[in-house]
């Protein structure tokens, strides 16, 4: 039973908490008092609980168990092809770009087979195509 | 007192034919995704709240609900069939759904489920009907000083019984709130960590962080535990003899009080915030299992187990409702997902939903009962074309579903900016889902969060700025 996940966790809450209660809420939240909140009031207030609660987590973990870290490197892989998906429809267009990442996420996923395939490039985008462009009337991203 | 006039009207939208197709239309797509292991209804109905913009407001929401329903009850499916439950709150089912489905009767397992959970929905949806009305009207005489107070006492739940841990919970609670003042503070207008993007001055869209976290970032995960060859979703045994593929009136009959029971057990819950369906189920086996004079046939295929599990876990949907059409307080994140569907409409949640929006109101109970009926009948129609649909493989559902999601988003939020805010917090939901960090907690304690701050300060103003007197308040128009 290993206690190191939620150690890691708890450092890692409690930095969060502790770098936006020091620098980060101080300058992006106005401190004027014109009421009975101040407007950093709510913001300061939970990042301390957060830092309190990391450091508790540090020093009384559970037992929580980390995924693999090839799972969580496939993740990460995905998440930056979604992201520079992202990137190129905002350059392109939801039409040209929606083959283009359907076809690279099914790949990464493993998925071979050319029928398959040939439904999530061009049917799985013309039938989203079909439903907000010609039924709900409405533009694509 | 709701005058009569409104009740019919809004049954009687309800069971319009154009309102039917649209209850139809979610229950089928509901049965579709509570198949599928790892989608399941609050994946879908997160998905499908942006295509319901354009739709009038009852149709919306029977949409959703029809959704939620179907997805539900098809969750068994797969807990029966392959012993994987599309849903959480299945898990319970697969206990003596998996066992009945090895000994050649699949389609005996998945029909109890079905009818069971038909039963335990319609049961929790009488109360919901009777019940939420009375308790508006005492909502409405609660001040802010009880509404913040309810609220604290909601967060206390939440955070004490998702999930594992009690500080964890305590940890994504306030991770929401602390999310929820990311825009102009609800006093002065001031922004507040929008970091110059005037975009997130009316605060970070709930569509964006609600599909982010529940849908993206499952999808993510799923995606990054795919490890070799891509399999179907699901893989179908054959069935066994005739009478093995259906479940007799004596059979049904003798479970009645087991599912009265577990009806109960999933109401009750189901109007405490935040215990959801899981709970229900599983305390709902565990007691049919103890009460029982043969407990030792638990767990390797007996009816009485599925009847218990699913008779429970349908009647959270509909208790769920209570806490949010009372109070305004979602109890799970299905019914943050209904009360975000609503906001979208421009109807405001809470205790004078009653009062504003009576015929709707009484429309959606309608819904939630013309569901039901639907559930039966798709369920029973369905059932073998569902295993068949849900054949396909992961990377075609997965890789659909995030399509899906990046349009849904960038319509609801009319441009690419709602889609980079769902990214990231598909990033957050990984991070806070991978450390055991509840996101359900976030997600309802985020859209709790301006009304959270408002009614603090509304009571610091009416308590003069002593808090300690949060503890001594009444409502000032008590009934007693």
């Amino acid at each position: 039973m290993s206690f190191r996940a939620d150690r890691i966790t708890g450092a890692l809450i409690a930095t969060f908490g502790g770098v936006l209660y020091l620098f980060i809420i101080p300058r992006f939240v106005d401190s004027s008092q014109s009421s009975w909140i101040r407007p950093d009031t709510i913001p300061l207030a939970t990042s301390f609980v957060i830092v309190l609660c990391g450091a508790f987590l540090v020093f009384k973990p559970t037992a929580h168990s980390l995924q693999n870290l090839r799972g969580h490197f496939k993740a990460v892989l995905f998440f930056l092809l979604l992201a520079l998906g992202l990137y190129a429809m905002s350059m392109f267009g939801f039409v040209y770009i929606a083959p283009l990442l359907a076809l690279s996420l099914m790949l990464l996923i493993g998925e071979r087979r050319l029928l398959w395939l040939g439904l999530g490039v061009i049917g799985v985008p013309f039938a989203i195509w079909l439903l907000v462009v010609r039924v709900l009337e409405r533009s694509l991203p | 007192m709701i005058d009569f006039s409104i009740i019919l009207a809004g049954f009687s939208d309800a069971f319009t034919l154009w309102n039917l197709v649209f209850v139809l239309f979610g229950v089928v797509v509901g049965h579709l995704v509570g198949a599928v292991p790892g989608i399941g209804p609050v994946m879908a109905m997160a998905i499908a709240i942006p295509f319901t913009f354009g739709f009038d407001t009852l149709p919306a929401i029977a949409f959703l609900v029809g959704v939620n329903k179907g997805g539900l009850v098809s969750g068994a499916v797969p807990a029966v069939l392959i012993n994987t439950p599309g849903t959480p709150d299945a898990a319970a089912t697969a206990l003596d759904g998996y066992p009945l489905a090895r000994q050649g009767k699949p389609l005996k397992a998945t029909k109890m489920a079905l009818f069971s959970s038909v039963t335990g929905d319609t049961f929790s949806d009488i109360v919901l009907i009777t019940v939420s009305a009375p308790l508006a009207i005492l909502a409405l005489r609660m001040g802010p000083v009880e509404v913040l107070a309810l609220m604290i006492f909601a967060f206390s739940v939440l955070s004490g019984l998702v999930g594992k841990s009690f500080l964890k919970g305590v940890i994504a609670a306030t991770l929401g709130l602390l999310f929820a003042t990311v825009g102009a503070d609800p006093e002065n207008y001031n922004p507040r960590l929008i970091f110059g993007h005037y975009e997130l001055y009316d605060g970070l869209p709930l569509v964006s962080v609600a599909i982010g976290m529940l849908a993206m970032s499952e999808i993510i995960r799923r995606l990054s535990e795919i490890h070799g060859e891509v399999k179907s979703a699901v893989s179908v045994q054959d069935a066994g003899n005739r009478n093995d593929q259906r479940v007799t009136w004596k059979e049904y009959w003798s479970c009645r009080y087991t599912m009265l029971r577990g009806a109960g057990m999933g109401t009750i819950l189901g109007a405490l915030p935040g215990i959801g369906s899981t709970a229900a189920a599983f305390l709902s086996y565990s007691t049919t299992k103890a009460l029982s004079t043969k407990p030792e046939t638990f767990g390797k295929g007996n009816l009485q187990g599925i009847a218990a599990a699913e008779s429970a876990n349908s009647a959270v949907v509909g208790a769920n409702l209570i806490p949010l059409l009372t109070l305004g307080i979602p109890g799970s994140v299905s019914a943050a997902l209904i009360i975000s569907a609503f906001m979208i409409h421009g109807i405001q949640p809470g205790p004078l939903l009653f009062q504003d929006q009576g015929r709707l109101i009484y429309g959606l109970f309608g819904t939630m009962i013309m569901a039901n009926f639907l559930n039966l009948w798709v369920g029973q129609l369905g059932l073998r074309i569902w295993v068949k649909v849900v054949s396909a493989p992961e990377s075609i559902i997965f890789s659909s579903a995030i399509l899906l999601c990046i349009v849904g988003v960038g319509m609801a939020t009319n441009g690419l900016f709602g889609v980079v805010v769902m990214l990231i917090f598909a990033v957050i939901g990984y991070l806070m889902t991978s450390a055991g960090l509840s996101v359900v907690i976030f997600i309802i304690t985020f859209f709790l969060g301006s009304r959270f701050e408002i009614s603090l300060s509304q009571s610091l103003a009416l308590m003069n700025a002593d808090i300690t007197r949060i503890v001594g308040s009444t409502p000032s128009h008590w009934p007693c």
